[in-house]
C-alpha cells in the first residue's frame, strides 16, 4: 500500500557530500597511525608456475624490515565464498600474475618495496592457459586439481527444437565481451591495529564487513571476537570490493607483530590483482514466430573466471537467469560454463553477469525484429513479462514488473519517434547516425540463496535515533537513503537520525552490500525495528497507564495515542526507568523459494527492469563511435531520493558506455599490459555527453515504501543499445565489446560503406 | 641497489602557512602531503598523472601533485582542497556531484583553477579544462551542473 511520506521521494543533498568535497572525509587509504608498518606484496613473476623454493632470509635482513610472511604463517591457507580454491599466500603453485607469494612489513613504504626485491622465489613455469575455449578442452593443462571447469550446468525448459520448427525467423550468433576493470578511484586499501581491548581491527575498503571478518578468522584461525572489521567511506567499489583484498594480510601482520599496519595497492597492483568483470563468449540461437512471439532460445555461456572462482558460481547463475531478457519464452536450453584460466580473477562487477548475456540477447531480439519487419520496441513489448506470468524457469512472477512501462517510455521518447529523421538528417559525409534500444532485467536480492539482514535502532536520550547496520557506503548513497527511510518510518526529523554503518564491533549484520538490494534489505529490517520499538513502547505505556495501550503511533517526533503524547526524549527516559534497553533490532528474511535443479540462486522473486535508448554517430572513415545522447529508463519501484537515484543511473550509463566502446584490457598470455588509466581508458568528461534519466515507479509491495533496487540495472542495456544504434546507422552488427574503432572500421569496410 | 633514506629539508607555503619539512628528495609533493604531513584531502588515485585526484594549485596553477617533485616546490605556494574557496565544494555537494567522493577534491581544485582563469566558461570549455580528472561514479552529468552553477558567479 502506498504511504504518504515526508522524506522518501524528496530530493535531499547527501549528508556526506560536503565533507567529501572539501577533502575532510577519511577513507581507509587516508589513515597513518603512529608506529605503523607498511606492507608490500611479493607477487608472482609468472602467470602459471610451480613454486620450488621460497627464500626470505635476505629480505628479513633488509633495512627497516620487521617481518616477512609466507604460506607457512597462514594456518588455513585456502579461502573463497563458493569454493575454497584460493591461497592467501601461494604455497605449491602460482596461477596468475596477481598471486601473492609473500608479504613484507617494514618501517617505510620504500623499505617494504626494497625487501620484496630481496625475496627469492624459484619457479618452474607451467603452460599458460589464457583462452577459455582452450582451457575447456579435455587435454588442456589443468590449473586446479579438478580440471579447468569451476562449474558447469545445463538448464532446459520446454523443447527448443520444436520452438525453432515453429519459428518464422531464427538468428544464431556468437558474442564476446572483454573483462571490464572496475577502476574505482580509490584502490584496494586498508589499515589495521590492535585496539585497547586487544582486538585486531581491520579498517579497509570493502562491501561486507561480516564476510571480510569471516574470511579473516577462517584463514588465520583466530577467535571471532578477537577480530573487528570496519568499512569507512569507500572510494568506489562497483562489486570490485565484494571479495577480500588487503584484509587478511593486514590482520596477519598486526596479529603477528602487534603493530599497526597499512596496505594500499598501487594502481597497477589494483588492475592486476583486483577482480574483473568476466570475459564472456555467448552463443545464442533464438527463434520467433511470424507474429513476433519469441519461441525458443538456445544458449551457451562461457565465462572466464581467471585463476580462481571468487563469486563466479553466483555470477554464472545471474547470467543464466537473465540471458533470456525480460521476456516470456516457452522453450529454452541453456548450457553454461565457468572456466579457470591463468588470466586475472573475475568476480562481481555491477550487473553481476547480466551485461554480457544482455549484450547478446538484446542484439538477437533486435535482429529478429528487423527480420520480421517489426518495430524493435513493438517486438519487445509483445514479449515483455507481465505480473502473473510464468517465467522461463517455471516460477510465477508475482512482484512488480515495470518492463512494459520502461519500453513505452522509450517508444514515446522523441529520440525514438524521430529516429528516421535523425538518421537521414544531413551531417558530415563520413558520419552515419542511428538510434538503438535495448531492454534489461536483473533479479535483485540473492535469489534462492539465504539472505537475511538486521538493523539496530537506538532511541537516544536526546530523543534522536541512531540507526546501525553493516551496510557499506561505497558511494551509492545508502546512508542518506537509510536516514530518509528512518525519518519516515519513525516520523522524526531527518536531522535527528544518525546512521552508523559497517562495523562488526558496532553494527549488526545487514548482509553484503551487493545485488542492488542493500536499501531493500536495510529498509525492511528498519520497518521491523520500527514495529519492535513501538511494541516495546506500548508495553511500557500499558504499565504506566494501567490499561492495555493498543493504539500508539509515531507522529512528528512523538509517540501518540488516545489521551497521551510523549516526546521521543520522554520515551527514552521511560524505557530506562523500566530497565529496558533503548535499542531494538529489526530482522528481515528476504522471501525466497528453493533453487531450481542445476542452479544455486535461480529464481529470484524480485526483479528490476530497464531500457536504454542510444543515439550514435559512426565515423565510417575511422570506425569511431560517439554517443551524443543516452536515455536511461529504469523501473526502480519507488524513488527514495531523486538526486542520488539519477546519479546512480547516470554513473551506470557512463560505465556502460565505457564497457561498450572504450574499455579494452590487453592480455598477452596471462599478462595484463594495460595496468593504468593511460592504457586502460575509462570515460572522461569528454566521452560522456547528454544522459537523460527516466525513472519508472512500478511500486513493489514488499519493498520499503515500494522501493526496489537501483545500483545495477542502469548499466545492463547500455552496450546492446549502442550496438543496436550502430546497426541502425550502418547496418552492421558489432558482436564484440568493446566496440572499438578498429572493430567498427573493419565491419564497415566489409559492408562496403563509402563516403558518397 | 640498496635504498637509503636520505632526507633533505624543504620549505614552501602550504595553504597560506610556512612549512618546513624533511623528506627524501625523490618524494613527490603528493607523498609529502599525504605520507609526511598527513594532509589527506589530496587523493592518490594513480600516482602517474592519469586521474587528476591529486590536483593542487602550485603558485595558483593546477598541477598533478603526484608528478611534482618536492624539490620543485621549494619556496613556492601550494594550495590544497582544504584551502580552496568552500563555495566550489558546496556547489558539488548541492548538485549531487559527489558519490564515493574520492575524485571530488581533485575536481574541486581543478574547478577553482578554471574559474580563476575563466569567469564564465562554456560547456565545451568546462569539459576541456576538466578532462584530466576522472570520475567513475557520476557519469559527469552533475559535475557539469555544479560547475555551470558557479559560472559567472561573482559571490
Amino acid at each position: 500500500m502506498k504511504q504518504s511520506t515526508t522524506w522518501v521521494g524528496k530530493e535531499v543533498v547527501r549528508r556526506d557530500a560536503l565533507e567529501k568535497a572539501r577533502g575532510l572525509t577519511k577513507y581507509a587509504s587516508d589513515m597513518f597511525l603512529d608506529n605503523m608498518l607498511w606492507v608490500a606484496a611479493c607477487r608472482s613473476k609468472y602467470p602459471h608456475a610451480v613454486i620450488k623454493r621460497i627464500d626470505v632470509s635476505r629480505a628479513l635482513k633488509s633495512p627497516g624490515v620487521v617481518a616477512v610472511f609466507t604460506h607457512r604463517d597462514v594456518p588455513n591457507n585456502r579461502y573463497g565464498v563458493f569454493v575454497k580454491d584460493r591461497p592467501v599466500l601461494c604455497d605449491d603453485r602460482v596461477r596468475y600474475i596477481g598471486d601473492i607469494v609473500a608479504i613484507v612489513a617494514a618501517e617505510s613504504k620504500e623499505e617494504a618495496e626494497q625487501a620484496v626485491e630481496e625475496i627469492v622465489v624459484e619457479y618452474e613455469p607451467l603452460p599458460v592457459v589464457s583462452d577459455p575455449l582452450e582451457a575447456m578442452k579435455p587435454d588442456a593443462f589443468p590449473i586446479h586439481e579438478g580440471g579447468n571447469i569451476s562449474r558447469s550446468t545445463r538448464i532446459t525448459f520446454g523443447n527448443v527444437e520444436e520452438g525453432f520448427k515453429a519459428s518464422k525467423a531464427v538468428v544464431e550468433n556468437e558474442y564476446r565481451t572483454a573483462p571490464q576493470i572496475h577502476m574505482f578511484l580509490e584502490t584496494e586499501a586498508g589499515f589495521s591495529y590492535i585496539d585497547e581491548k586487544g582486538v585486531i581491527t581491520v579498517v579497509a575498503g570493502g562491501q561486507s564487513p561480516y564476510r571480510d571478518h569471516h574470511e579473516i578468522v577462517s584463514t588465520l584461525q583466530l577467535p571471532p571476537e578477537k577480530v573487528r572489521v570496519v568499512i569507512p567511506h569507500v572510494g568506489g567499489a562497483f562489486g570490485g570490493k565484494d571479495d577480500v583484498s588487503v584484509q587478511i594480510y593486514l590482520a596477519l601482520v598486526t596479529w603477528k607483530t602487534g603493530r599497526p599496519a597499512r596496505f594500499v595497492w598501487d594502481r597497477d597492483e589494483s588492475t592486476i590483482a583486483g577482480t574483473k568483470r568476466h570475459a564472456s563468449i555467448v552463443r545464442m540461437k533464438t527463434g520467433a514466430s511470424a507474429d513476433g512471439k519469441l519461441l525458443a532460445n538456445d544458449v551457451e555461456i562461457i565465462y572466464d573466471t581467471g585463476a580462481y572462482t571468487a563469486l563466479g558460481h553466483a555470477v554464472l547463475d545471474v547470467a543464466i537467469e537473465n540471458c533470456n531478457g525480460p521476456y516470456k519464452i516457452p522453450n529454452i536450453d541453456i548450457k553454461a560454463w565457468l572456466v579457470y584460466t591463468n588470466n586475472m580473477v573475475a568476480s562481481a562487477f555491477r550487473g553481476f553477469g547480466a551485461p554480457q548475456v544482455m549484450f547478446a540477447m538484446e542484439q538477437q531480439v533486435d535482429q529478429l525484429a528487423y527480420e520480421l519487419g517489426m518495430d524493435p520496441i513493438e517486438f519487445r513489448l509483445r514479449n515483455a513479462l507481465k505480473r502473473g506470468d510464468v517465467m522461463v524457469f517455471g516460477n510465477k512472477l508475482e512482484t512488480s514488473v515495470g518492463i512494459s512501462q520502461c519500453l513505452e517510455a522509450a517508444q514515446n521518447h522523441p529520440l525514438w519517434r524521430q529516429k528516421e529523421t535523425l538518421k537521414s538528417e544531413k551531417s558530415l559525409p563520413w558520419i552515419r547516425r542511428g538510434v538503438g534500444v535495448a531492454a534489461a532485467i536483473k533479479g535483485f536480492t540473492l535469489g534462492a540463496l539465504p539472505d537475511r539482514g538486521s538493523v539496530a535502532v537506538e532511541l537516544r536520550r536526546d530523543g534522536g535515533l541512531t540507526v546501525k547496520g553493516s551496510f557499506t557506503e561505497i558511494g551509492q548513497g545508502v546512508v542518506q537513503a537509510v536516514a530518509q527511510l528512518a525519518a519516515d518510518l519513525f516520523k522524526i526529523d531527518i536531522e535527528k537520525v544518525e546512521v552508523v554503518f559497517a562495523d562488526t564491533g558496532k553494527t549488526p549484520d545487514t548482509s553484503v552490500t551487493s545485488a542492488s538490494r542493500q536499501l531493500f534489505l536495510a529498509g525492511n529490517a528498519l520497518k521491523k525495528a520500527a514495529e519492535n520499538l513501538l511494541n516495546l513502547i506500548r508495553e511500557v505505556l500499558t504499565t504506566r497507564y494501567g490499561q492495555k495501550v493498543i493504539e500508539a503511533r509515531f507522529e512528528n517526533g512523538y509517540v501518540v495515542g488516545p489521551g497521551f503524547s510523549h516526546s521521543f526524549e520522554e520515551v527514552a527516559q521511560m524505557l530506562e526507568e523500566h530497565g529496558l534497553s533503548r535499542e531494538v533490532v529489526g530482522v528481515y528474511d528476504v522471501p525466497r523459494v528453493e533453487p531450481i535443479p542445476g542452479s544455486l540462486e535461480i529464481p529470484h522473486l524480485f526483479y528490476m527492469f530497464g531500457a536504454t535508448l542510444a543515439l550514435v554517430e559512426v565515423n565510417i572513415l575511422t570506425g569511431t563511435v560517439t554517443v551524443p545522447k543516452l536515455v536511461s529508463i529504469a523501473d526502480v519501484g519507488k524513488v527514495v531520493n531523486p538526486q542520488t537515484l539519477t546519479g546512480q543511473l547516470e554513473g551506470a550509463a557512463a560505465q556502460g558506455l565505457g564497457f561498450a566502446l572504450l574499455e579494452e584490457p590487453i592480455i598477452d598470455k596471462g599478462i595484463l599490459k594495460t595496468t593504468n588509466l593511460s592504457t586502460y581508458l575509462i570515460p572522461s568528461i569528454k566521452d560522456v555527453n547528454e544522459i537523460e534519466v527516466i525513472p519508472v515507479e512500478s511500486f513493489e509491495d514488499e519493498g520499503p515504501f515500494g522501493a526496489k533496487g537501483i545500483g545495477e540495472i542502469g548499466i545492463i542495456s547500455v552496450a546492446p543499445a549502442i550496438a543496436n544504434a550502430i546497426y541502425h546507422a550502418v547496418r552492421v552488427r558489432p558482436k564484440s565489446a568493446p566496440m572499438t574503432p578498429e572493430k567498427i572500421y573493419w565491419l564497415v569496410k566489409q559492408a562496403g560503406l563509402t563516403v558518397k | 641497489m640498496q635504498y637509503s633514506r636520505v632526507e633533505k629539508e624543504f620549505f614552501f607555503r602550504l595553504n597560506g602557512e610556512e612549512v618546513r619539512v624533511r623528506a627524501p628528495p625523490g618524494y613527490t609533493l603528493l607523498e609529502v602531503l599525504r605520507h609526511i604531513l598527513h594532509l589527506t584531502g589530496t587523493k592518490d588515485g594513480c600516482s602517474s598523472g592519469d586521474c587528476g585526484a591529486c590536483t593542487v594549485l602550485l603558485d595558483g596553477r593546477a598541477v598533478h601533485s603526484c608528478l611534482t617533485l618536492i624539490s620543485q616546490v621549494e619556496g613556492r605556494e601550494v594550495t590544497t582542497v582544504e584551502a580552496v574557496d568552500e563555495k566550489v565544494a558546496d556547489a558539488y555537494a548541492r548538485h549531487g556531484a559527489v558519490q564515493c567522493g574520492y575524485c571530488t577534491p581533485g575536481f574541486v581544485v581543478a574547478t577553482a583553477y578554471l574559474l580563476s582563469k575563466m569567469h564564465n566558461p562554456s560547456d565545451a570549455e568546462i569539459r576541456e579544462w576538466l578532462r584530466g580528472n576522472l570520475c567513475r561514479c557520476t557519469g559527469y552529468v552533475k559535475i557539469l551542473k555544479a560547475v555551470e552553477s558557479l559560472a559567472g558567479d561573482d559571490g
